[in-house]
């Protein structure tokens, strides 16, 4: 009986130290990885581009594609 | 749906650095961190001696997304490895296992405590608001989001780094490949680290994280 006890205390003890170790449900919202925003949604800070829409996926990659010839100098030297 | 990669031309790099300086400058990156570096290799041989500027290359299946123990690693739909400083330890296993170095660790603390990781973002920020001043302190600029490409491509004197959609920038480099061989001059066809990061030709091309599947993201 008194093994029992001492077995029982132990126990309780042990489980006592792990919840210690347990992440509180708040905590482990902040360390979940938030999805980001698609480029082609604009940045609202007044360093935006001009000649597309933000929103607009497909005049985005329009305007990407079109500012990447500017690495091309056979696009511009004839 | 354009596929960022970077090119680096070994044929034209000059070792100026200034892909270095406006990246530094730029995202205002920190003292004893430099998301993009050139290294040169066959020092002082002529002919020999090439330069390659070298940061994330935002690999297809990138190495450091599958050994990071907290998964804070993602992928956006324009193939950009990002990763999320909220939930980065600053383990160091992703510095381990880039096949190019490019995760940079700031040492500010007693006995070589680390800082949260950082890389190159192809300036493209990170799970913030597009543009925001919490952004830009985290992760730096997000060029993208404003129209631009990254600013160390676009800044290069010789073109040497090239920047964009995968599609066109490797358009842009064939065409400079067919005139060298015209010219009956290094040819050059091979480009550094691009076999390593994206795979052979045909590879599938990447799986963005869905928002969805992101454990622990609100729908």
């Amino acid at each position: 009986m008194r093994f029992n006890l001492k077995t029982i205390g132990l126990c309780l003890a042990a489980g006592t130290m792990l919840v210690a170790c347990s992440e509180p449900p708040e905590i482990a919202a902040k360390a979940a990885k938030r999805p980001d925003v698609a480029p082609y949604m604009g940045a609202d800070n007044g360093f935006m581009t001009k000649g597309w829409k933000p929103g607009e996926q497909v005049s985005w990659t329009e305007a990407i594609n079109k500012r990447n010839q500017g690495q091309t100098e056979y696009s511009r030297v004839k | 749906m354009a596929r960022m990669k970077f090119i680096c031309d070994t044929e034209r790099c000059i070792e100026c650095n200034g892909c270095v300086t406006a990246c530094k400058n730029d995202n205002e990156v920190p003292w004893g961190v430099n998301r993009r570096r050139v290294v040169t290799v066959n020092d002082g041989i002529v002919g020999k001696e090439k330069s390659i500027s070298v940061a994330c290359m935002h690999c297809s299946d990138a190495p450091c997304m599958a050994v990071c123990p907290v998964d804070c690693f993602y992928r956006t739909d324009e193939g950009v490895v990002l990763h999320d400083k909220d939930i980065c330890i600053g383990c160091g296993y992703c510095s381990f296992a880039c096949p190019f170095g490019a995760p940079q660790f700031l040492s500010t603390g007693a006995f070589g405590v680390r800082s949260k990781m950082d890389k190159c973002t192809f300036c493209s920020g990170g799970p913030e608001a597009n543009g925001s001043v919490a952004e830009f302190e985290k992760y730096g600029r997000n060029r993208l989001a404003e129209g631009k490409l990254p600013l160390c491509a676009e800044m290069c004197s010789t073109k040497a780094l090239i920047g964009g959609d995968g599609d066109v920038i490797s358009s842009i480099y064939a065409k400079r490949v067919s005139v060298r061989e015209s010219n009956g001059r290094y040819p050059s066809k091979d480009i550094f680290g691009w076999s390593t990061a994206y795979g052979p030709s045909g590879s599938p091309a990447p799986t963005p994280t869905p928002a969805n599947k992101i454990p622990g993201a609100k729908s």
